[in-house]
């Protein structure tokens, strides 16, 4: 059994989990159960005794402080990309709609073996890690590093299929040997681990000085895929010419763009319903005019029903327009079901424009083939 | 032979040809393959190299050439040339995005072409150009025709254009090597053998114009259907796909990787409208029949919804013991296997629609999603995500609404990827003229488990989870 929170599905919120309390979209907690302990917010403390136990995705409802009212929180079993929206930021992070895009365009699954340098803050290596052979990541920032093997290892990454080592991929390379700062666990004859990666992904800010490294860690038999990640366009033109020189191909720039909506709603408002809402406030000015002039004649007929009330000081009363269908100085919600809506999307107030380039190359390092073995399967078919 | 890195027998492929065209073709031993006027080739030619590779298809007079050779052959039959590797510039080639607009540096890197075309005079300006359209060109449609016929080189049928060609020496550089790969896409016969992943099956429809069977889905899209959905190899997922089975197939190879000796436990239920599911699609998987038969599994609306009783099935069929069964002759037996098929299914009915909950939702359909999501839900488990992807933003923002007034849904969101290409080279980096519009949307949220309504005088649990909600509601990134 892997103590991997990332992977696999739990039924039950257990002591010593690791879950993400979602109090809101932009407020999710890691948190790990301990029955002793409680999990505060601005709203009051969720006792960790009154959650364990209870499904994964359960709402947990507490008194708020103060008010007689009821506060809420969820509790989610962790994944990666709920991960990418809480995590610890050390670095600029790579988000889902480019990570997602670069999985699948080097089309990762258990069979890929990734290389990944700088680790930064791991928002990526956890989306990796969920859906890959193995990870090897790189990282030069001691502290980082430090704080990556500390996060992986309990998140129970590195027992699984995560390795991590602290090295300057530009200067080093990739090549991971005994007494290496590194996560990785030698075997008793093994003096190098043998990498072997298929998927390449660089999110640093000289990959045009860690891609000639790169030759002697991936696999020599098959197609290799190679991603940069650059926020400028004299990164990718640096990144391009080291990549034909090293015998790169099929290259491509592309960006992604991501956005997100929100669903909200508009009043449907109809031409007729606006006209006659003009129509009762003139028919009421006419009417206030009128009694305003007969007042001033004082000829104020007390038997006049539509004018019948009057305040203390004798002053009649005119009544304000009624008709009202819009609400109009009303602080009315969006959706009250006394109007009518029409649902609409609003993109999010501030989009992310500008992510990063994504530059696509690909490798095949071995291009012959074993003519013996066709043969030899050729042969092996004809019987 | 590793199947999945290499080139092998008996496993679908898909050829990408100099026009950028797609084809998915199946390799059987000793059968050749044709690509049409990009030339044909033997099967077992290719076997046991590398995907990623890039062929050409060369004729050394042997093979073809003679006209009575051509006669005594079916009309139309594509001479079968032999292989060779390409090397690698040429194939770079490819990339070189034809945009018409930008005026490149004259300092073009070190390129085949360029040193193809340093033999010919040209000029630093394309100022003296005039445009005489196919005037410039001498040879006639007719003759390129004829050269083709005679199966002459890509290389000598090229020399012969630019020779041909009256003001090639006009040109800058820059436009006499577009020129060049304008005419070597024309006349190439070159290939490339890649793995079918489920991006490049994706590619294929989509150029092949199935774009409304795809549902307009992008790439990117379905990229992030996957992540969002947080599929993996021992998951059971819950999946409705009107595209044929393109969303299973994306699923599994996520899932498996192709790998027909995967361990991995993970499932695929797809619920299907009609009587029968469509899953088209994954007859260009390379999975074994057995392999896809332990993880996908195929259940009508009708059946998910009102499954049968165990008292049901069992009051129209028992199995016999074994030996009985065996000793059974002729149409009996045959009668008999098919009524035991039958029961081997209701029970697989009962045992997908009971009190299991699954890992994931995830959707490819137009069947109204506000109807269907909560029913369906009711079978997803708490913490898992649901995500379904739609064509139009309206039917998702539908399905939103309704979702958001549903204390089961957390924060479902309407998302949108779209991928934006460049043209890649070095010095002349601008995204593309155009490029495919549409791709689709994504709803995601994440099925939970509402709170016991607590008993209390002032206040409601709807009201205040609502504000929570509400004050949150904002700006999430993701
Ligand atoms: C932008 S962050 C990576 C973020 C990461 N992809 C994520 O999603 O969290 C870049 C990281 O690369 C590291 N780095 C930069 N140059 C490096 C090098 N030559 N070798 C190894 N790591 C490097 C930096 O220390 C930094 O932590």
């Amino acid at each position: 059994m892997s103590t991997n929170c990332f992977s696999g599905y739990k039924d039950l919120i257990k002591e010593g989990d690791l879950t993400l309390i979602w109090v809101s979209r932009d407020n999710i907690k890691p948190v790990r159960m301990h029955s002793e302990e409680v999990f505060n917010t601005r709203y009051g403390s969720f006792p960790h005794k009154d959650i364990i136990g209870k499904p994964y995705g359960s709402q947990i409802a507490i008194r708020t402080k103060g008010s007689n009212k009821f506060a809420f929180v969820h509790v989610l079993q962790p994944t990666p990309e709920l991960w990418t929206l809480s995590l610890p930021h050390r670095t600029q992070i790579v988000y889902t709609p480019d990570s997602s895009y670069i999985m699948q365009r080097l089309n990762c699954s258990p069979h890929s073996r990734v290389i990944e340098a700088g680790t930064g803050s791991g928002s990526f290596s956890h989306a990796f890690a969920r859906s890959v052979g193995h990870l090897f990541s790189f990282e030069f920032h001691h502290i980082r590093y430090e704080q990556a093997l500390e996060e992986f290892k309990e998140h129970g990454l590195i027992d699984d299929n995560v390795t991590i080592t602290h090295r300057d991929v530009c200067q080093g390379g990739f090549l991971i040997k005994k007494g290496d700062t590194t996560s990785y666990e030698f075997g008793n004859n093994e003096t190098a681990a043998s990498l072997n990666a298929n998927v390449v992904f660089l999110d640093l800010p000289a990959p045009w000085d860690a891609i000639p490294h790169l030759d002697s860690v991936i696999a020599v038999d098959e197609k290799v895929g190679l991603c940069c990640f650059s926020p400028c366009i004299e990164q990718v033109d640096k990144t391009l010419d080291v990549l034909e020189k090293y015998g790169w191909t099929d290259v491509e720039m592309v960006e992604i763009q991501g956005r997100q909506y929100e669903s909200r709603r508009q009043m449907v408002r109809s031409l007729n319903d606006a006209l006659e809402r003009l129509r009762d406030i003139k028919r009421h000015k006419l009417q206030g005019v009128e009694r305003r002039k007969r007042m001033f004649n004082n000829t104020i007929d007390s038997n006049d029903e539509k004018v019948g009330k009057r305040n203390e000081d004798g002053v009649p009363l005119t009544e304000k327009a009624k008709f009202n269908p819009f609400g109009k100085g009303s602080r009315i919600k969006e959706g009250d079901s006394n109007y009518k809506w029409k649902e609409v999307t609003k993109v999010e107030a501030e989009i992310k424009s500008h992510t990063s380039y994504l530059t696509f190359a690909f490798k095949v390092v071995n291009r012959s083939r074993d003519d013996e073995k066709v043969n030899e399967i050729l042969r092996s078919m004809e019987k | 032979m590793n199947a999945l890195t290499t080139i092998d027998f008996n496993q679908h492929v898909i050829v990408r040809l100099p026009s950028k065209n797609y084809k998915i073709v199946e390799l059987k031993p000793n059968t050749s393959v044709s690509l049409g006027k990009f030339g044909a080739f033997e099967v077992n030619d290719i076997i046991g190299y590398p995907f990623g590779l890039t062929f050409e298809i060369y004729y050394d007079g042997e093979e073809v050439s003679s006209d009575e050779n051509r006669d005594s052959k079916p009309k139309n039959k594509i001479p079968i040339g032999k292989v060779r590797l390409l090397s690698q510039e040429i194939k770079d080639v490819n990339n070189d995005k034809d945009d018409g607009q930008s005026e490149p540096p004259l300092s073009i890197k070190e390129k085949s072409v360029s040193l193809e075309l340093s033999s010919i005079d040209s000029s630093a300006t394309n100022q003296n150009l005039v445009n005489m359209g196919s005037k410039a060109q001498e040879l006639t449609v007719e003759e390129i025709e004829k050269m083709k016929q005679e199966s002459l080189s890509s290389k000598e049928i090229i020399d012969k254009i630019i020779k041909s060609h009256k003001s090639f020496h006009n040109k800058t550089v820059y436009s006499q090597e577009k020129y060049v790969n304008r005419k070597k896409q024309k006349f190439a016969k070159y290939f490339t053998v890649e793995y079918l992943s489920s991006s490049n099956l994706l590619q294929f429809l989509i150029d092949k114009g199935d774009i409304q069977r795809v549902l307009d889905m992008s790439q990117e899209s379905m990229g992030m259907l996957l992540n969002l959905a947080n599929i993996q190899s021992e998951g059971n997922y819950l999946c409705m796909d009107e595209t044929g089975g393109l969303l299973v197939y994306f699923l599994l190879e996520r899932m498996f990787g192709g790998d027909n000796e995967s361990k991995s436990k993970g499932k695929v239920i797809v619920i299907h409208e009609n009587e029968h599911a469509n899953l088209d699609l994954l007859k260009f998987a390379n999975y074994s029949e057995k392999f896809i038969k332990e993880h996908v599994h195929t259940i009508s609306l009708l059946d998910f919804f009102e499954p049968p009783t165990l008292q049901e099935i069992q009051s129209r069929f028992t199995p016999l013991p074994k030996e009985e069964a065996r000793a059974l002759k002729g149409g009996k037996k045959n009668s008999y296997y098919r009524k035991l098929r039958w029961y081997n299914t209701q029970l697989q009915i009962l045992e997908l629609t009971g009190e299991f909950l699954y890992d994931g939702l995830v959707m490819a359909t137009t069947l109204h999603l506000p109807t269907l999501v909560p029913k369906l839900a009711e079978k997803i488990h708490g913490s898992r995500p649901i995500v379904c992807y739609g064509q139009f933003k309206e039917t998702l923002l539908e399905l939103a609404h309704t979702l958001y007034s549903d204390l089961r849904f957390l924060a479902p969101s309407i998302l949108e990827t779209r991928c934006r290409p460049y043209q890649s080279i070095r010095g002349k980096l601008h995204p593309l003229m155009t490029m495919k519009g549409g791709g689709g949307y994504l709803m995601w949220c994440h099925r939970v488990i509402p709170a016991p309504e607590p008993v209390s005088e002032n206040a409601t649990a709807a009201d205040s989870s609502e504000k929570l909600a509400e004050h949150g509601a904002k700006k999430q990134k993701i």
